[in-house]
C-alpha cells in the first residue's frame, strides 16, 4: 500500500497510475459490478448488497483517483452498450422456445424446433385454444405492409435528400429540413390514430373494405420511414467530396447531368443504406399497424389482395400481450419478436458495411 | 459532420435552386439575387449557347421580362394548369372537393378536370411539333432518355390494355394485344422521333386520351371498378382524382422539359420541377398532420380552459382521467410520461456520454470501437417492441412481477441510450483536436481535458442529441404498453417523490409508486382508441394534442439549439 504522500505526490502527478491501489480499486469495483448484475440476474434479492459496494468504490475512486476511475466507467458504459444489446438478443430468444419446441418441423428426419412456425401452410395458421401458433401470416402481413412503405418512402425519401443537399435554395432547405425531423417526430400513436380515424375510414366508405386493411397500414407506415430514408440519404449525398461535382460541372455538364452521373451514382451505396434502414423502420412499426389492423391471423384468397385485413409481426405482440396468459401463446409472441429482431439486426448490420465500404470508396478517391 | 461541407456548397445549390423557381413561371422578382457572377451572364437565349446550363439564367430573366417567347409563355402555363389539376386532384382525394359539392362555371368537377387535361395534352403535343419543325427556338437531343422511354411505352402499354378490354369490347386477350401494340408503338414514336417530339407526343397523347375519357363521362360520378381478386371495389371518387393527379403530374414534367427548351437543360427543368413537388407536398402532409390534430384536438383540450382571479384553470391537463362528476383530463398520463422521461434520461445519460467519450477519446480505433458501433446501431434500429418484449422478460419478474413505471423507464433508457450515444459520439468527435492539443500543452492529463475542454465544448451537441432522443421516447407506445401500462383509464397521478422509503435491509431503498404500473400520453392514447369510438374520441383528440405538443416541443428546441450552436461554430472558425 502507498503512504499518504507517496498518494498525494501522485495525485499531483496525476499520470495514469497503476499502482497498487488503484488496480485494488479497479479490481474491487469490477467484481462487485459484476456480481450485481449476476444476482441481478438471478433476480435475487440481495442485488443492492454488491450495487452498494461498487459504488462505494467509484465513489471512494472518484476522490483519490479521479482519471482512472473516470476511464474505467467509460469503459463500462461502454460495454454495457453491447451487453444490453447481448441481452435483448438472449431474452427474447429463450422465451420462444417453448412455442419452437410446440411448432417443431421435420426435415429429412429431422426434427428441427420452430420449423413449423414458417412451414406450416394449412389452416387455421394461428389458434391459440389448439395451441396452433405459425408465424406465416404475420410474416406475410408485414412483408405486404412494408413493400407498400418502401415503395412510397424509397424513391419520395431520395428525392427529398436530393432536394435538401443539391437543389434546395437556403431558405428552402430551411424549411424543408426541420419539416422532414419534424416529422419523424410526430410519435407513431399519433399517426396510428389519424390512420384509424382517416384513412381506415376512406378505405371503409370509398373503397368498400374491411375498417382496415394491410393496404391503408402501408401507406401510413411509408409515410412514418419517409424521414428515415431523407435524413440518412441526404447524409450520404452530402458526404460526396464537392471536387467530384466540380469536375462534371467544370466539363459544362448541368447540375441535373451532375447528380445523375457522378452524384448519385458516387452515393449509390449510402443511398442504398438509407433505405435499407427505412425497410428495417417499416418492419418495426408497431403502433398504426396495431391500432389501425382488424388482426385477422391468416393469408388471404388470392395473395395478392392487399386490402385484407390481417396482421404484422409487430401488431400481434402489442394485440396478444395482455391476453397471453397460456406460456406457449406468449412464447409465440416472443417467437414473433426474434423474427422481427434477427431480420432487422441483419438489415442493420448490411446497412452498415454499405456504408463503410461507400466511405472506403470515397476516402480512395479523394 | 459535413455541415461545414455543406455551407461552402450552400452558394451553388442556392443559385441552382433559384434559377429553378423561376423556371416554374411564378414569380422571379428577386432571380438575380444569388447570382454571384459566376454564370449569371445575362445573355439573351437566340446566341445558340450550347447544351449547358451556364448561359441559361438570361433566357430565364427573358421568361420574366417582358420579351419572354410565346412557346415559353404557353408551356409556362401549360405547367401551371398541370400543377392546378394535380393539387385539386389532391383535394378530391381528401374529399375536400367532390363531384356533388364543386361546379366551376356550369361544369362539373369531372369534366373540369377532362377540360383541363385535354387542353393541357393537346398543347403539350402541339409545344412538341413546334420545337420538332423548328417554329420554335429549342435545342433538343436526337433521343429521349431511357426513364422517359421506359415510363412513355410502359402506361401505353397499360392504358391500350385497359381501354381495348373495356371500352372497345376486346376482351382480356384481346385487350393485351391492343396494349401491346400501343405500347410498341409509343415505344419507337419516343425512340425515333427525337427527343421534342418523343418526350412529348406519348404523353400528351396519353393525358389527352385520360381528359377526353373524364369529358365524355366515360368514367362518371356513377362509375365503379369492381375486381372480383380484391375485397376492395374502386368507384370514380377514388380512381378519377388518383388520374388527375398522375395525368397532372406527366404534363407538368413533360411541359417543364420543353419550357426549357428540351436537350439538358429540359430534362433538368422538368426533374428539378418533380422533385421540388415532391418536397413541397412533404411540408404540405407535415402542415396537414399537424393542422388536423390541432383543429380535431383544441376544442376538447380547451375545454373549461380559464384565466380568471383564481388563476389558470385548465382542467384537462390538471384533472385525472375518470372521477365523479369531473371533466375528464389527462393528468396521470402527464406525470406518468414525464416520470418515466426523467427515469430514463437519469439511466442512459451518463451511459452514452460516458461510453462516447471512452469510443472517442480512450479506445483505440480499430476492431472494438466498430464492434461497438455495430452494436449500438442494432440497437437503434431493434423496434420498439422488442424492447417492450425484453422488458416483460427481463425486468418484469425482478420488479414484483408486474408492469412498474421502473421497469418502463429502464426499457426507455435502454431505447434513449443509441440514440444519445451517436449524437453524442459526433457532438465529441467534432472538437477540434487543437483544444485537446492546446490542453495537453499545458501539462495536464486525459481526464482533465477531456473533463475541462472536450466535454464543455461538445456539450451543446450533446444536449441537442439527450433532446431530441427524449422527444423521441416519450412518444413511444409500444415498450410501456409492454412493461409499464396500468389502468386505461386512472383516476390518481403516481406520488413517486413522496414514496422513497429506507430501510435498514436490502435493497435498502424502495419505492412502491415506482413499482406501481402507471400511465403516459402515448399510452393514455392507444387506451382511447382501442376502447372504442364516439364521444371518447374527442377526449383522444385533445390528447394526441397534448401528446403532440409535448413531443415537439422537444424537437423544437433541440432543432433549434442545434441550428444556434451550430451558427455560432461557423462564425467562431
Amino acid at each position: 500500500m502507498a503512504t499518504r504522500s507517496e498518494l498525494e505526490r501522485r495525485l499531483a502527478d496525476v499520470s495514469v497510475g497503476d499502482d497498487a491501489a488503484e488496480i485494488g480499486l479497479q479490481v474491487i469495483g469490477g467484481l462487485s459490478l459484476l456480481t450485481t448484475l449476476v444476482l441481478f440476474l438471478l433476480n435475487s434479492s440481495l442485488t443492492a448488497v454488491p450495487l452498494l459496494i461498487t459504488l462505494a468504490a467509484v465513489g471512494y475512486g472518484w476522490i483519490r483517483h479521479q482519471a482512472t476511475t473516470a476511464r474505467a466507467l467509460t469503459f463500462v458504459a461502454t460495454v454495457s452498450t453491447v451487453l444490453i444489446l447481448g441481452l435483448i438478443a438472449v431474452f427474447v430468444f429463450i422465451e420462444s422456445i417453448p412455442a419452437a419446441e410446440v411448432m417443431s418441423g421435420t426435415v429429412f428426419g429431422i426434427t428441427i424446433p420452430g420449423l413449423g412456425m414458417v412451414t406450416r401452410l394449412q389452416e387455421p395458421l394461428w389458434q391459440t385454444t389448439t395451441g396452433i401458433y405459425s408465424l406465416l401470416p404475420m410474416v406475410y402481413g408485414t412483408a405486404v405492409t412494408t413493400v407498400i412503405a418502401v415503395a412510397i418512402a424509397g424513391p419520395l425519401g431520395v428525392a427529398g435528400a436530393l432536394f435538401i443537399s443539391e437543389i434546395a435554395p437556403n431558405w428552402a432547405r430551411e424549411i424543408v429540413k426541420p419539416g422532414v425531423e419534424i416529422l419523424a417526430g410526430i410519435p407513431s400513436i399519433v399517426y396510428g390514430f389519424i390512420g384509424f380515424v382517416v384513412v381506415n375510414q376512406y378505405t371503409f366508405d370509398v373503397l368498400g373494405t374491411s375498417y382496415g386493411s394491410l393496404f391503408a397500414v402501408g401507406l401510413v407506415i411509408g409515410l412514418m420511414s419517409l424521414p428515415t430514408v431523407v435524413t440518412v440519404a441526404e447524409d450520404a449525398i452530402d458526404s460526396i467530396p464537392e471536387s467530384m461535382k466540380s469536375g462534371s460541372l467544370a466539363v459544362g455538364a448541368t447540375d441535373w447531368q451532375t447528380m445523375k452521373s457522378v452524384t448519385i451514382p458516387a452515393a449509390f451505396s449510402g443511398i442504398a443504406a438509407a433505405v435499407l434502414l427505412g425497410v428495417g423502420r417499416a418492419i418495426g412499426e408497431t403502433m398504426a399497424a396495431t391500432v389501425m389492423l382488424g388482426h385477422t391471423q391468416a393469408i388471404p384468397e388470392p395473395v395478392y389482395d392487399v386490402f385484407f385485413n390481417g396482421e404484422t409481426l409487430t401488431s400481434v405482440i402489442a394485440s396478444q400481450y395482455g391476453n397471453a396468459v397460456q406460456g406457449v401463446h406468449m412464447s409465440a409472441l416472443y417467437a414473433a419478436g426474434v423474427v422481427l429482431f434477427i431480420t432487422v439486426a441483419v438489415i442493420s448490420v448490411a446497412s452498415q458495411l454499405i456504408e463503410w465500404r461507400m466511405k472506403q470508396n470515397l476516402e480512395g478517391e479523394t | 459532420m459535413t455541415h461545414d461541407d455543406s455551407e461552402t456548397t450552400a452558394g451553388r445549390t442556392g443559385h441552382t435552386a433559384d434559377r429553378m423557381r423561376t423556371d416554374g413561371g411564378s414569380d422571379g422578382a428577386d432571380r438575380m439575387r444569388t447570382d454571384g457572377g459566376s454564370d449569371g451572364v445575362d445573355q439573351p437565349r437566340a446566341d445558340g449557347g450550347g447544351g449547358f446550363g451556364v448561359d441559361r439564367t438570361g433566357t430565364r430573366s427573358a421568361l420574366v421580362q417582358a420579351d419572354a417567347t410565346l412557346y415559353e409563355r404557353i408551356a409556362a402555363g401549360l405547367v401551371g394548369v398541370s400543377i392546378v389539376t394535380f393539387a385539386l386532384g389532391v383535394t378530391t382525394l381528401f374529399q375536400v372537393t367532390s363531384v356533388e359539392s364543386t361546379e366551376v362555371l356550369g361544369i362539373g368537377l369531372y369534366q373540369l378536370y377532362g377540360l383541363a387535361l385535354t387542353v393541357v395534352g393537346v398543347g403539350i403535343v402541339g409545344l412538341g411539333v413546334a420545337s420538332n419543325r423548328e417554329w420554335a427556338d429549342t435545342e433538343p437531343d436526337a433521343y429521349v432518355g431511357v426513364v422517359p422511354l421506359a415510363i412513355v411505352t410502359v402506361l401505353w402499354l397499360a392504358t391500350g390494355s385497359i381501354v381495348g378490354s373495356t371500352v372497345l369490347g376486346a376482351g382480356a386477350v384481346g385487350g393485351l394485344l391492343i396494349g401491346l401494340t400501343t405500347g410498341a408503338v409509343s415505344f419507337l414514336i419516343a425512340l425515333r422521333a427525337g427527343e421534342d417530339l418523343g418526350s412529348t407526343l406519348p404523353i400528351g397523347a396519353l393525358v389527352v386520351v385520360v381528359g377526353v375519357t373524364l369529358l365524355t363521362g366515360l368514367i362518371g360520378p356513377e362509375w365503379v371498378w369492381n375486381p372480383q381478386e380484391f375485397v376492395a371495389s374502386f368507384p370514380s371518387e377514388a380512381v378519377v382524382p388518383v388520374f388527375a393527379q398522375g395525368a397532372g403530374l406527366l404534363a407538368a414534367w413533360s411541359g417543364a422539359k420543353a419550357h426549357a427548351g428540351f436537350g439538358t437543360r429540359g430534362r433538368q427543368q422538368g426533374s428539378f420541377l418533380l422533385i421540388s413537388m415532391n418536397a413541397a407536398a412533404m411540408i404540405a402532409v407535415l402542415a396537414a398532420l399537424i393542422g388536423f390534430v390541432i383543429v380535431r384536438g383544441a376544442g376538447p383540450m380547451l375545454e373549461g380552459f380559464q384565466i380568471g382571479a383564481s388563476g389558470i384553470e385548465f382542467p384537462f391537463v390538471t384533472n385525472p382521467s375518470q372521477g365523479l362528476g369531473i371533466q375528464r383530463g389527462v393528468y396521470p398520463a402527464i406525470v406518468g410520461t414525464v416520470w418515466l422521461v426523467v427515469g430514463a434520461v437519469s439511466f442512459s445519460v451518463p451511459l452514452a456520454v460516458g461510453a462516447a467519450v471512452f469510443l472517442t477519446e480512450y479506445a483505440e480505433q480499430g476492431t472494438f470501437t466498430r464492434g461497438v458501433e455495430v452494436a449500438t446501431n442494432g440497437l437503434w434500429s431493434t423496434p420498439s417492441v422488442v424492447y417492450g418484449l425484453f422488458g416483460l422478460a427481463f425486468l418484469v419478474p425482478r420488479f414484483n412481477d408486474t408492469r412498474s413505471l421502473l421497469a418502463g423507464q429502464l426499457v426507455l433508457g435502454f431505447m434513449l441510450l443509441p440514440l444519445c450515444l451517436i449524437t453524442s459520439r459526433e457532438a465529441i468527435k467534432s472538437v477540434p483536436d487543437e483544444y485537446r492539443d492546446a490542453s495537453a500543452a499545458l501539462g495536464v492529463n486525459k481526464w482533465q481535458t477531456i473533463r475541462s475542454v472536450v466535454l464543455p465544448a461538445a456539450m451543446p451537441g450533446i444536449i441537442t442529441g439527450i433532446i431530441l432522443g427524449v422527444g423521441r421516447i416519450a412518444g413511444e407506445t409500444a415498450p410501456i404498453l409492454l412493461v409499464a401500462s396500468g389502468p386505461t383509464f386512472p383516476s390518481s397521478a403516481p406520488n413517486v417523490l413522496a414514496s422513497f422509503q429506507f430501510q435498514a435491509s436490502p435493497p435498502f431503498v424502495t419505492n412502491p409508486e415506482l413499482l406501481e404500473a402507471g400511465s403516459a400520453l402515448p399510452y393514455q392514447l392507444y387506451a382511447i382508441i382501442t376502447a372504442g369510438v364516439g364521444e371518447t374520441q374527442a377526449f383522444g383528440w385533445g390528447t394526441a394534442l397534448v401528446l403532440l405538443i409535448v413531443v415537439l416541443s422537444f424537437y423544437t428546441i433541440g432543432i433549434v439549439s442545434r441550428i444556434y450552436f451550430r451558427r455560432k461554430l461557423n462564425r467562431e472558425q
